[in-house]
């Protein structure tokens, strides 16, 4: 178990050193830069090559690829990811303010998303190929289809024309600063980001919940009079969760996805808004560092979930 | 027992009919109509938007850049300086029509700058088709090759080419789009490249483990012991083989291209100079409280052809290998 811990987290680092490299590569070899996008979009009109040469110079973009990606990687092993070239602050600093709200978005829509999806891939397949399972089926279809920024703007429609609920949000507030203001700030991005993210989960738990209830253990516990409501939840559920699981973590690379759509939308100054702002301003130490903490989440998350499966199911041995 | 007449049984050569190939293909779509409902839906759908997409400049009514102009309800002959500076436009009896609900003449309303949003939609098909084709292919073919190679010699090529598709799978496919098309010029072309790149990792897993499976059965043995080439034997005996495999993942993530396309040119990224869903949504919001129409028109059409490639694409993967459900 151990050594298998080990052996996963080694590739995983071999994984991230490739992402890393992928990262340097594609931002430093292709033309244009940090220097070269702010004059462009500072609309100076012309101006000479000299002035883009002083400011790479400022920013060392001038020397030379690989030394750039040598030091690069060095810091990288001492943990140190450089600074922003926009904000001059360290990019762990930049992190730091915009991890908390990205962190709060995505719990609230994992949350969302999971009391949707479980009660509905249970009901799914409990009245298999009835009226209840079609609707859910064709709701989850939709799920699927419909974009994130759609169901938001479409969310945020209803609402100005039903006067819901007055939106009413004084600065960025957290969670724990202003409860009311916050969950009235993120409670479209947290329903459109959640119930995107719900419909693979709802759909394979129905196909595992239906494949359960054919099982030998079921007929048993049914020939044994045991009512349908704990044989669903005691014996099917508990069999069939597993294999969700598993796509939990893959969804937590499409939770990030949507996160960045659903913060540039709602203006949450999470780490989606940040790495946009970065790809669209070319802030390469910026970029790099958010990459590398996202790529980093998706690896180990994943690592974690294949954990978690050993540990719920002795059946599977990872060695 | 007689032996079998050797001038019929030899040599194999197909000898059906191109008429016979004819009908036996529509028995079988026939067939799948009827096993797969869902999935017919979905087809129909996929045809009606390629048709609209094909035919978009006599489809779309009228010219997609058009911009329409209405009478000026409070056109006034000889304004005053104070009511010109109130209403700019009040000296001119015509102005455009901008924002303008969904009517006979304007099937789905007109946009900010007066242009016919049902027209606009019937030309954005075109930008969508393309790119979930062209993204698709471009996955598939690559995928193909690196999943081939990597199933077909194992060892160290394999764990090297699967290791950089864990890096690609572990960019989320959004920002590893976003990276792309920003760094390059954001051309229709370079978007389809860059989603065909971010698929390759989905498609190459796919084709690797059908490769795998083929790898160890004994028509592949027989033919390496008649001493065919490796490059033969993946060419000739493999590919032929998972052809199942390869046709579910192209339809399969079709569906998937197009929404990330959307997604990216509502952040303001996707390729300039074509009409494309995604960014009409965003510019209607420029207005949703007065005006949600270009958004939701825009936005619906996204999930009906997202909606029906991923119905075909489901239907497809039932009927040719069941085995793959859950991908």
């Amino acid at each position: 178990m151990q050594q298998y811990i080990v052996r996963r987290a080694i590739l995983n680092i071999f994984v991230l050193w490739i992402v890393a490299t992928l990262v340097f590569f594609a931002v430093h070899v292709l033309p244009g830069n940090f220097a070269s996008q702010q004059f462009a979009s500072a609309n100076l009109g012309s101006v000479s090559p000299e002035a883009i040469a002083r400011a790479e110079a400022v920013l060392g973009l001038d020397r030379p690829v690989f030394e750039q990606y040598g030091t690069f990687l060095w810091d990288l092993v001492r943990f140190d990811l450089g600074e922003s070239f926009r904000s001059k602050r360290s990019v762990w600093n930049e992190l730091g303010r915009a991890v908390p709200y990205s962190i709060e978005l995505g719990v609230l829509i994992v949350l969302v998303g999971f009391t949707i999806a479980i009660p509905v891939g249970i009901i799914s397949a409990v009245k298999q190929d009835q009226l209840p399972d079609y609707v859910l089926r064709g709701g989850a279809i939709f799920a699927l289809a419909a974009p994130v920024f759609w169901t938001a703007s479409i969310a945020v429609i209803l609402v100005l024309q039903w006067d819901l609920f007055k939106i009413d949000v004084d600065g960025q507030p957290h969670l724990w600063e202003n409860p009311k203001s916050a969950l009235q700030w993120y409670l479209i991005p947290m329903f459109a980001g959640g119930i995107a993210g719900t419909a693979t989960t709802m759909r394979l738990l129905r196909s595992q919940m239906l494949e359960v209830l054919r099982a030998d253990y079921v007929v048993t516990a049914r020939a044994k009079g045991l009512p349908e409501r704990t044989i669903v939840m005691r014996h099917v559920l508990r069999n069939a969760w597993l294999p969700v699981l598993t796509v939990m973590g893959l969804t937590v690379a499409t939770i990030i996805g949507s996160q960045i759509v659903l913060e540039q939308m709602f203006n949450v100054p999470g780490v989606g808004r940040l790495l946009f702002q970065a790809i669209t301003l070319r802030d390469t130490p910026l970029l790099e560092g958010l990459v590398l903490v996202v790529a980093f989440v998706v690896v180990f998350t994943n690592l974690f979930v294949d954990l978690l499966y050993g540990l719920f199911d002795p059946r599977v041995r990872l060695a | 027992m007689t032996p079998p007449d050797a001038s019929t049984a030899l040599p194999f050569r197909d000898r059906t009919s191109p008429l016979t190939r004819v009908t036996s293909a529509a028995f079988a779509l026939g067939r799948f109509l009827r096993q797969k409902k869902l999935g017919g839906f979905g087809l129909v759908i996929v045809l009606g938007f390629s048709v609209l997409a094909l035919f978009a400049g006599a489809l779309g009514r009228y010219d997609s850049t058009f911009v329409f102009d209405t009478e000026n309800p409070n056109f006034k002959a000889d304004p005053t300086v104070a009511e010109l500076a109130e209403d700019p436009d009040i000296g001119s009896p015509r102005v455009v029509a901008q924002f303008q609900a969904p009517s006979g003449d304007h099937w789905f309303g007109t946009d900010r700058f007066g242009r016919d949003i049902y027209a606009r939609v019937i030309h954005g098909a075109k930008l969508a088709m393309i790119i979930g084709f062209g993204a698709s292919l471009i996955a598939v073919a690559a995928g193909l090759i690196i999943g081939v190679i990597s199933a077909y010699y194992l060892g160290w090529i394999d764990l090297i080419l699967q290791r950089v598709m864990d890096a690609i799978y572990a960019f989320p496919f959004l920002i590893l789009i976003l990276l792309l098309v920003q760094i390059s010029e954001p051309s229709t072309r370079n978007v389809v490249f860059a989603l065909g790149f971010g698929g390759i990792p989905f498609a190459a897993r796919l084709i690797r483990s059908a490769v795998l499976a083929e790898r160890g059965s004994e028509y592949v043995q027989a033919a390496r012991v008649i001493g065919a080439s490796d490059f033969r034997i993946m060419l000739q005996h493999v590919l032929p083989n998972i052809g199942a495999v390869l046709i579910i993942t192209f339809s399969i993530g079709i569906g998937a291209y197009i929404l990330a396309e959307a997604t990216v040119s509502f952040l303001g990224a996707g390729p300039r100079n074509e009409i494309s869903w995604g960014r009409m949504v965003s510019s209607g919001r420029g207005a949703l409280d007065i005006h949600p129409w270009e958004s939701v028109f825009a936005g619906g059409a996204i999930t009906l052809l997202v909606m029906a490639f991923n119905l075909l694409g489901d239907a497809l993967r039932d009927v040719l290998d069941p085995r793959l459900r859950g991908v």
